[in-house]
């Protein structure tokens, strides 16, 4: 692994050099960063932020990339000078399993242990309500990348008291009615033809997979499809056997599973491709993880999946996925660590904006922090983060607003190489690849 | 000089209330005081979990999931009904106790290892209840939640009141719930040692054949040391509700069964300041650890074989075994293991 050059502080050299060089960094927020900050150097009394993820356990290779994204961003502002001089100074908790009760647990322990003035997280399965009201206690910022309905929910249900917790992307409702519409735009330009409107929809216990499946369902019928199966699976699953014979039985035109365990995933293609049956295939989520097209290898070729939430493949997002893979190696998921990343950048440039950031205890500071991020248009490497005033999430483009520079991207990718991560088909004007027929489909 | 063990043990308990009264006047530190209220917690568990298997002799591994009944019973006590967080708390320990005497009575015909086994499916049974239950039951704010709360869990359920009374100090109010809740238990289970109840546990632990001849009822003293070490236990687990604002099923964790038992054992099995002593060795050593956190479990296991081996009657036993060297008079024996035959 290597370091950024910038990593240290006070390598600030001249401020046109300076802002030339570090262009890249946060995408347009980092020179926004480096502008109010005023040539100043991070050398002030440390600012800690902390981060509770899941760096054990089953989810640990996410985890471990969203404390790289989290490192790498500090780092970053740090050569930028900071927020408006302090340094960061990243702290860490593990979730393990993840679910509120470990999670509460590890963002108290940040409070309390670190006193840190943020809290910068990927996701955590199986979070609800619970984090948002220990922040609210301490009066300091939250930024997650759980994609739940159920943050904007309790948002809105107390706007006062929930005003530090920020939702990163959009609720994973919008992962139906965006792969409804998706779809539709296929069949518009002829790139896929339904046999039949029947479509399957496969999920696993959990309100994620339940969430986005029931948003299929709901809507599925508007857009001419007719749910023929609807099936909850027991996970880990390695044997898709049974399902595979019901789908073989009455083949749909579309299979659509919510359910995002990479390796369980991949078992599913790995299983499919000795009898493929005439069905397009859509999966949430774990085909992103490289480990899914090193299981299902050639098997992983012609399989679509979405992210409310990835680097992006244009300027700014290469960009960072190449400084992400020097620093963490060839393999590092930048996807992943993209999401604090995005989220650090975010939240230093509203706490610059807003004078500085308060440590635990101080709403006041915290609530002007807020109020910046809340009103912040800021372009990342994810795209453009623009919150709901009303529910602190981050708007979904086309699904919510139909101006990609108003919201962030719910990109469509297809693997179309297994050597290869897959490549991003939809939506304007990110898409850099056409939509390829599966060698499986007639 | 205090002679009487029931007495010495008293003022010691009260002496260390004290102490500890004056810690939040002496530092404000948040992390100080809340991982002091986390210590309190494992050592009320603890404590109650040693009266079964140290004092009494049974191997059971039912208090984690005990700890958890209280802690599910308060947050859906809270939750559903609407009672105020304190009288939750009362009630979900008595429901506590309830659930340990149906436990206890399901054991009454086994032994040793069996007990184990029993005890531990049922917390793996109720665990799997919880995570397993995914329809919606209600639909609040935050989505879907199952009757039980599912792989989530309950948050949401109200608090102690501390956040309104002390504003950011909130934790403050907790730290001194978890030291008088600790206090309460420690003089528990001092009364219960050094009185009849505990001569007739350790009766039937170290010679049952003469207990039973003795009149000492087998059934009526196993489901007394269930059902009394249940209400501390359910108790804590209620505290441990309402201090994190959160439930789920993580209560169950085999990770942190392990972890009580291994403060019990460092600290002394069967002895009145053992799991005291030893829960407050671990936590520290855990916490310690974090800071190398690819080394943290060596580091605990270390720790754990260390104590084992220099101290095979736990840290507790050294003072026994000084006191026995000075020809003084053992107050609670430490147990033998709870699987080995009595001779």
């Amino acid at each position: 692994m290597k370091t950024l050059k910038l990593a240290a502080p006070n390598v600030i050299p001249g401020r046109r050099t300076f802002l030339k060089g570090v262009a890249g960094f946060g995408g347009a927020a980092g020179a926004m960063l480096a502008g109010m900050n005023d040539g100043a150097r991070a050398q002030g009394s440390a600012i800690p932020v902390g981060q509770a993820a899941p760096l054990t356990d089953f989810a640990a290779a996410d985890g471990v990339e969203f404390r790289n994204g989290l490192i790498m961003a500090c780092d970053e502002i740090n050569a930028l000078g900071g927020i408006l001089g302090r340094p960061l100074e990243p702290q860490f908790e593990d979730t393990k399993q993840m679910g509120d009760a470990t999670n509460v647990q590890a963002v108290q322990r940040l409070i309390d242990r670190y006193g840190v003035h943020a809290v910068i997280n990927g996701y955590n399965v199986g979070s609800g309500s619970a984090i948002p009201d220990v922040i609210a206690d301490s009066g300091i910022i939250y930024v997650h990348y759980d994609a739940t309905l159920g943050h904007t929910s309790l948002i809105e249900s107390d706007p006062e008291r929930y005003f530090g917790s920020f939702q990163g992307c959009a609720a994973e409702y919008w992962y139906g009615p965006g792969f409804l519409d998706f779809l539709k735009s296929l069949e518009a330009n002829k790139e896929f033809t339904r046999p039949n409107n029947k479509m399957a929809v496969i999920l696993s216990a959990g309100v994620y997979a339940a969430n986005i499946a029931n948003g299929v369902k709901e809507r599925a019928a508007e857009y001419g499809w007719e749910i023929s199966m609807f099936e909850t699976v027991s996970v880990p699953i390695s044997e898709w056997g049974p399902t595979l014979a019901k789908l073989r039985e009455d083949p749909p035109a579309v299979i659509c599973i919510t359910h995002f365990f990479p390796a369980d995933l991949a078992q599913f293609m790995v299983q499919f491709a000795p009898n493929p049956t005439n069905s397009l295939i859509y999966m949430q989520y774990g085909p992103m993880v490289p480990a899914f097209r090193e299981i299902a290898g050639k098997a992983s070729e012609g399989v679509i999946y979405a992210t409310l939430v990835g680097d992006l493949q244009d300027e700014i997002g290469l960009d960072f996925e190449k400084r992400y893979k020097e620093r963490f190696g060839e393999t590092a998921g930048h996807n992943s660590g993209a999401q604090p990343y995005d989220g650090a950048y975010l939240w230093a440039v509203g706490a610059a904006l807003a004078g500085g950031s308060g440590e635990p205890d101080n709403p006041d500071q915290n609530r002007l922090v807020a109020d910046r991020m809340r009103n912040l248009i800021y372009r990342g490497v994810c795209g453009t983060t623009r919150m709901n005033p009303a529910n602190n999430a981050a708007r979904a483009f086309p699904t919510e607003v139909n101006d990609p520079s108003l919201g962030m991207p719910h990109q469509f990718l297809q693997i179309q190489d297994a050597g290869v991560g897959g490549k991003l088909i939809a939506p304007w004007p990110y898409a850099t690849g056409p939509y390829v027929k599966p060698s499986w489909l007639k | 000089m205090i002679r009487s063990p029931v007495r010495r043990d008293v003022v010691i308990a009260l002496v260390l209330f004290l102490l500890m009264l004056a810690v939040p006047l002496l530092t404000g530190t948040r992390y100080v005081l809340t991982q002091l209220t986390v210590f309190f917690i494992w050592a009320v568990v603890a404590s109650q979990w040693n009266l079964v298997l140290g004092v009494a002799g049974i191997f059971s591994l039912a208090q984690m999931a005990l700890f958890a009944v209280g802690a599910y019973a308060t947050a859906m006590l809270a939750y559903y009904i609407g009672l105020m967080l304190p009288a939750a708390m009362l009630l979900a320990a008595l429901v506590t106790v309830g659930v340990s005497l149906v436990i206890g009575f399901a054991c009454l015909r086994l032994k040793g290892p069996y007990v184990a086994l029993l005890t531990l499916a049922i917390g793996q049974v109720m665990y799997l209840l919880v995570v397993n239950d995914t329809a919606c039951f209600t639909t609040p704010a935050s989505g879907c939640l199952p009757l039980f709360g599912g792989a989530r869990g309950f948050s949401r359920f109200g608090d102690l009141g501390f956040r309104d009374l002390l504003g950011s100090k909130w934790y403050v109010g907790h730290y001194y719930t978890g030291l008088v809740l600790l206090l309460a238990a420690q003089l528990f289970c001092i009364a219960i040692i050094h009185g009849p109840l505990g001569l007739a546990f350790r009766g039937l632990r170290d010679n049952p054949g003469l207990a039973l001849a003795r009149g000492v009822s087998r059934m009526r003293y196993q489901l007394w040391v269930f059902g009394l070490s249940a209400f501390f236990t359910g108790l804590a687990g209620a505290f441990h509700a309402a201090h994190f604002g959160v439930v789920g099923p993580t209560a169950f964790a085999f990770a942190m069964l392990l972890f009580i038992l291994a403060m019990i054992v460092v600290g002394g099995l069967g002895t009145t300041w053992g799991p005291l002593i030893g829960a407050a060795l671990l936590m520290w050593a855990d916490e310690g650890l974090r800071e190398v956190s690819d080394w943290r479990e060596i580091g605990i296991g270390l720790v754990l074989a260390g104590c084992v081996i220099l101290f095979p009657k736990g840290l507790a036993g050294i003072r026994l075994r000084f006191s026995q060297g000075r020809g003084q008079r053992p107050d609670a024996p430490p147990a033998p293991p709870p699987h080995t035959k009595p001779v």
